[in-house]
């Protein structure tokens, strides 16, 4: 094969090669290629956007309660560590090794060798600390997530026991209906409006006391509208319950009209 | 050590540029990626609020079962929070995409035996991009650019995409001779770019 038919193979790699699509091999010799034909880089450069989009089309509305899920196991993981976690800046001590260069100059060849070994030496210690503190944190990590495992699951757990106790109270609400057993307290609804971009239906709660409602949880529905969400409020002290659609992320105050507000009597 | 091309020049999104930025995916993305460098859980949270959807999406998409998509948009999540400095500058969706269809296929690798060397891992999404390429991208945006490509050209870019199939992959299993792949792959994402071009200029 001739440079030029060379040439020709490897340009007819490159929207493979942007796509992600190519095997390594031929990936790593596109790759080599691009960086010293410029023709190649600019069709690459043109099509990589559009195969960058691809994911964006896999976006998908997740179940509500697989998403709480999932955030509640993620928060208490991320919480646990930023609240306990202080590994030592390894950085800074690298920094601080950087002056070593300096001090090689004008000494003998032995005391050179010295502080390079040394040097190495620090190095190596550094970064077996780093190492070390890198296990440390993801054990850490994955211990703070067993743990949160497992409380998930005994919520998971005690929310079914509540949701189908026969002492359990219902009222109902619009498209579904508040249960309440014990202290614990509900949102079960189905038949929830799609919510439009950017919006997440949010739990309010009044206080037997308050003026104005509390914000609670944030949530939204499955693809055919059905919500089942645990209040984390003590439903002794509670008045009512209300629902609204807000922004993503919640309101301190309800922004629209309430799709229902329940008292608990 | 996995190849990038990223090192050198402007690898850039400039024919792109007449698309306007989409805050939640352009700037909110790479500035909550800073604030979770200072371990900050609210960022975290509103990363999670903001792109959980499209994780589990490619996720559930690749393994094609949630269970497995759920395990792994926790693991994506949680190497946001352990590893924020893997992301550098660029465009945070267009990143978190390729880290999720990556590790995706990494886990779907692991389940099977395949008889072609590994396809590489991917394409470093980093270096100098204008980053109001995917402003107005979303799910029905592509969706849509998506289906107005020919089947045969639609078809090899998914399954290069979400299948992890290589380009001889897609030529056995759908009996298209390799050449032919090549260049509907090519073709095809041109078409692609030139639809999304034409959507966000309407």
């Amino acid at each position: 094969m001739n440079g030029h038919s060379d040439r020709e193979e490897m340009m007819s790699l490159v929207a493979a090669y942007a796509l992600g699509s190519l095997p390594a091999s031929e990936h790593r010799r596109v790759s080599a290629f691009m960086l010293t034909d410029a023709e190649a880089r600019a069709e690459f450069d043109a099509l990589r956007p559009a195969a960058d989009a691809i994911g964006f089309a896999a976006e998908e509305p997740v179940d509500s309660a697989r998403s709480a899920r999932m955030k509640e196991r993620l928060m208490a993981t991320v919480r646990a560590e930023a609240a306990s976690a202080k590994i030592t800046p390894i950085g800074a001590a690298r920094s601080a090794s950087g002056a070593r260069p300096g001090l090689l100059m004008g000494v003998g060849l032995a005391a050179a060798a010295a502080a390079v070994f040394a040097f190495v030496s620090i190095i190596q210690n550094f970064s077996l600390r780093s190492d070390l503190a890198n296990a440390n944190m993801r054990a850490n990590t994955l211990q703070t997530q067993i743990a949160a495992n497992a409380l998930v699951q005994n919520r998971d757990r005690q929310m079914v026991a509540d949701l189908f106790a026969p002492d359990a109270q219902h009222y109902a609400v619009a498209d579904g209906e508040i249960i309440r057993h014990g202290q614990h307290l509900y949102l079960a609804l189905k038949k929830l409006p799609p919510l439009p971009k950017g919006k997440v239906y949010q739990a309010w709660t009044l206080a037997k006391d308050a003026k104005a409602v509390a914000p609670s949880v944030t949530f939204s529905p499955s693809s055919t509208g059905v919500a089942v969400v645990a209040l984390p409020e003590n439903a002794d002290g509670l008045a009512a319950v209300a629902l609204s659609v807000e922004p993503e992320g919640g309101s301190k105050a309800p922004t629209s009209k309430p799709a229902f507000i329940r008292q608990l009597t | 050590m996995r190849p990038s091309v990223s090192g050198g020049s402007a690898l850039n999104y400039r024919g792109l540029s007449a698309i306007r930025a989409n805050p939640r995916h352009v700037e909110d993305g790479a500035r909550l990626m800073e604030r979770l460098r200072e371990r900050d859980t609210v960022a975290f949270e509103s990363l999670y609020d903001g792109y959980h959807r499209l994780v589990f999406g490619i996720a559930l998409r690749v393994l094609g079962d949630a269970t497995m998509a759920e395990d792994l948009t926790q693991s994506v999540f949680l190497k946001l929070w352990s590893a924020p400095d893997a992301f550098r500058v660029g465009n945070f969706g267009a990143w978190l995409s390729r880290v999720t269809r990556n590790r995706a296929l990494d886990v779907l690798r692991s389940r099977a035996v395949r008889s072609e060397d590994e396809i590489s891992a991917d394409i470093a999404v980093e270096g100098t991009v204008d980053d109001v390429v995917f402003a107005r991208l979303d799910s029905q945006t592509v969706r849509a650019a998506l289906a107005a490509l020919p089947e045969e050209q639609r078809m090899p870019i998914e399954m290069g995409f979400f299948g992890g199939s290589t380009h001889e992959e897609i030529a056995r299993r759908t009996g298209v001779p390799l050449g032919t792949i090549k260049t509907r792959i090519r073709t095809g994402l041109r078409r692609l770019r030139a639809e999304l071009e034409g959507v966000v200029s309407l």
